[in-house]
């Protein structure tokens, strides 16, 4: 090992030790959201600071022209936007929270994880400004504005839709002679015949195990009951004792068998999507976030871009949960409850999500606004338009696993999952290690 | 009254650095331990104290032990790759190879050094991927095809090959710092030796390695400490996966700190890691200093 990643693991192991200066005990209070969220000419004036985690090049230029466009707008306004990436995300708020330095605005994943800042009294209650009642609120998609609430109570304003399909190449089905499956069945013996084919059925790569855990969201929501999923996912009452999870866990098990490729634990997300790209697969399960990379003005090849559609993964005829319910959730922002610029962080807000800007993110980066009528045939292509037809005809969004439940609980599952692919552990074994991490997360809540 | 003034000046001198190390290094490893006794994450109004709570955690939590064995394996390696192989290579670079080609060599050992941990993860996670990598494709193409794996994908393989990336990364440069220590030994020491008869593995033996023993002993601390400390190398490789098999200490650490939000927990793995390096490090220095050669 080097001198300079000796350094760097020095001072990750010496993280927790700064951090835990910034918090050290006893120093934490909880704070409310009493600001007043209506923003007038007077208020309008000030730094607001945000934080995202869209530093990926692809996306940071929308949220760099939104806040020049409300400098431009606001005269008074300076917005200072920081924007990192996905995992150093985590570990930044998480810092800041510790060490009362939260911004204005920060990003949240729908779930436990926006739901740690609202028990903390870190996010503002925004449900006079947002609710499903108020004008703005009446905006969104109603399961996108869901997603953010908390006993009742909106904490968050989601900007995207995201949901997981099965994309699949028509070429190949057609080739090979397939239907598009309407039950899981249905898919196991398809991928029989596009192995028989030399096809990989369904290109899949679970290095860092959050692919196999969209798969374990949609079969859960499937095959559980939405109450005792929803008792199970809150960490003070889950116990995941259904027989639906272990049933959930025996159909990935069947699906991985029949449709993956031997060594997914070794390949990552993208690897595999290169597989579907490049024609060697015949489905490949992603978010409708990543949709515009199967098309040509995603750099996709002419054989795929012109010849692809998507289907949810359907459930097994015997699936006694809700087989509406579609995997997916929005991101959103938070304002910080402590902020004293929270009218002008609700005005920022307001204005990311006018039409305008919900089109225009369409247009630019390929997503879903969580604004109603905001993709048109203009601003998007096909497959996404019927995205978001399909989303707004879903029962429920089947929010992601590791976002919606405990961490020891998603962790459980995440190495769980894993052990599943490479055979080193049964579906019995994996329930018996999340139903653990589920008792021990009610014990740290209580 | 003159030589008080120049002890008070040289701790005025002193005060910036000591200051800087109190802030820095000191204050966070107190600061450490002491939260080693709550139950607090970022989020957590109020922190718990909960005594040793965390310890015996770690002391019940598998995965901790397993990390504990990958590490030490890591060391293990460590050493005898980057201790062992390389004060051998570079006593073969000084005694037997070419003055012109010996500088090349020594450029051609020491590149993997200069390389980024990041794009040394990312081309490893390619050579050894299950389906186009270079690994299993040479095995494939020499008749192994039972030894190809999924490398970075199965359990019994995934921390080993993180290790192997880790050799390949840093043998050459523990190889160079070798050779500056071989360089500084006298001559005379070979020729006295050779007059009496030694050959080349006996100057290696009695002249060659009690000469280096400082280096071979800062070396020995430094791979011993890095192996415990290792982090960038799993995280960018695997991430600690499949199911928790490659992870270290320092990516359990992470882990429990910044997504389990087990603060307590964290910094009691942090405390074990400052410990057994901190132990190690004093032990070494003792052993070195007893055995020290003087010229």
């Amino acid at each position: 090992m080097s001198t300079r990643s000796r350094i760097t693991a020095l001072i990750a192991v010496s993280a927790a030790g700064a951090l835990a200066a910034c918090g050290a005990p006893g120093t934490a209070a909880k704070t409310t959201a009493s600001a007043n969220l209506t923003s007038s000419a007077a208020t309008k004036s000030g730094t607001l600071t945000i934080v995202t985690k869209f530093a990926d090049p692809k996306y940071a230029p929308y949220f760099e022209k939104v806040a020049a466009d409300y400098e431009s707008a606001n005269s008074g306004v300076k917005v200072d936007l920081q924007q990192v990436g996905d995992q150093p995300y985590k570990d930044k708020i998480r810092v800041l929270s510790a060490s009362k330095q939260l911004p204005d605005i920060y990003f949240s994943w729908a779930g436990d994880f926006a739901n740690k800042f609202v028990r903390a009294g870190l996010a503002a209650d925004l449900t006079s400004v947002v609710g499903p009642d108020t004008e703005w609120g009446k905006s969104f998609s109603p399961a996108a504005l869901k997603a953010f609430e908390y006993d009742a109570k909106s904490y968050g304003v989601p900007i995207n839709l995201d949901a997981k399909y099965m994309a699949y190449n028509t070429a190949i089905f057609s080739k090979v002679g397939v239907a598009k499956p309407a039950s899981l069945e249905d898919l196991i013996t398809a991928c029989g015949k596009f192995k028989s084919a030399g096809y990989t059925p369904i290109a899949f790569g679970n290095q860092y195990g959050w692919p196999a855990i969209h798969y374990i969201t949609q079969l859960n929501a499937m095959d559980v009951q939405q109450a005792t999923r929803d008792a199970d996912y809150n960490p003070a009452t889950g116990a995941f004792t259904d027989a639906g999870y272990t049933a959930a866990l025996d159909q990935f098990k069947q699906i991985s068998e029949a449709c993956f490729d031997s060594g997914s634990n070794g390949l990552s997300h993208e690897t595999a999507q290169a597989n579907f790209l490049s024609g060697k697969a015949a489905m490949h399960f992603l978010e409708s976030v990543e949709f515009s990379v199967l098309t040509a003005k995603g750099g996709a090849p002419a054989e795929i871009a012109d010849n692809w559609d998507f289907f949810r993964l359907p459930p097994t005829a015997s699936a006694a949960g809700d087989k509406g319910a579609l995997t997916g959730a929005p991101d959103g922002f938070m304002v910080n409850s402590g902020s004293k610029n929270a009218a002008l962080a609700v005005d920022f807000l307001k204005f990311m999500t006018s039409k305008a800007n919900g089109a225009e993110m369409t247009k630019s980066i390929g997503w879903l606004s969580s604004v109603q009528g905001t993709a048109t045939a203009e601003n998007s292509f096909p497959q996404l338009e019927a995205a978001l037809k399909d989303i707004s005809s879903a029962n429920s969004f089947a929010i992601w696993l590791d976002t919606v439940t405990n961490a020891d609980v998603a962790n459980a599952y995440l190495s769980g999952v894993q052990g599943i692919l490479d055979g080193s552990q049964s579906p019995a074994d994996v329930m018996k290690s999340v139903q653990d991490a589920a008792a021990k997360a009610k014990k740290s809540v209580s | 009254m003159a030589s008080r003034m120049t002890r008070i000046r040289g701790l005025i001198w002193l005060l910036p650095a000591l200051v800087l190390l109190g802030v820095f290094v000191y204050y966070p490893i107190v600061e450490n331990v002491r939260l080693s006794f709550y139950s607090w994450n970022a989020f957590s109004p109020k922190p718990v104290f909960v005594g040793f709570d965390n310890y015996a955690t770690a002391a019940n939590d598998p995965i901790f032990w397993r990390s504990l064995r990958n590490n030490i394996a890591y060391a293990v390696v460590s050493l005898v790759f980057q201790v062992g192989c390389s004060l051998c290579l570079a006593a073969v670079l000084e005694e037997f190879v070419h003055q012109r080609l010996r500088g090349i060599l020594r450029v051609i050992y020491f590149i993997p050094a200069v390389i980024s941990i990041t794009v040394a993860g990312i081309l490893f996670s390619f050579i050894y991927n299950p389906q186009f990598g270079l690994l299993n494709r040479l095995l494939g193409v020499v008749g192994l095809e039972q030894w190809q794996h999924s490398w970075l994908g199965e359990r019994s393989t995934a921390i080993w090959s993180i290790i192997g990336m880790s050799q390949w990364q840093s043998i050459g440069y523990t190889a160079v710092l070798f050779v500056v220590a071989i360089q500084r030994i006298p001559r005379e020491l070979y020729e006295a030796a050779r007059v009496d008869g030694a050959g080349a593995v006996r100057q290696f033996f009695s002249v060659t390695i009690p000469m280096v023993r400082e280096m071979t002993t800062l070396l020995i601390i430094l791979t011993v400490s890095g192996a415990f400390l290792v982090f960038n190398e799993v995280m960018v490789m695997t991430a600690g996966g499949p199911s928790d098999s490659s992870q270290v200490l320092g990516t359990w650490l992470y882990r429990n700190a910044f997504l389990a939000d087990d603060m307590g927990y964290a910094s009691a793995i942090a405390t074990v890691i400052f410990v057994l390096t901190f132990g190690f490090a004093i032990l070494q220095i003792m052993i070195g200093r007893r055995r020290r050669v003087e010229m």
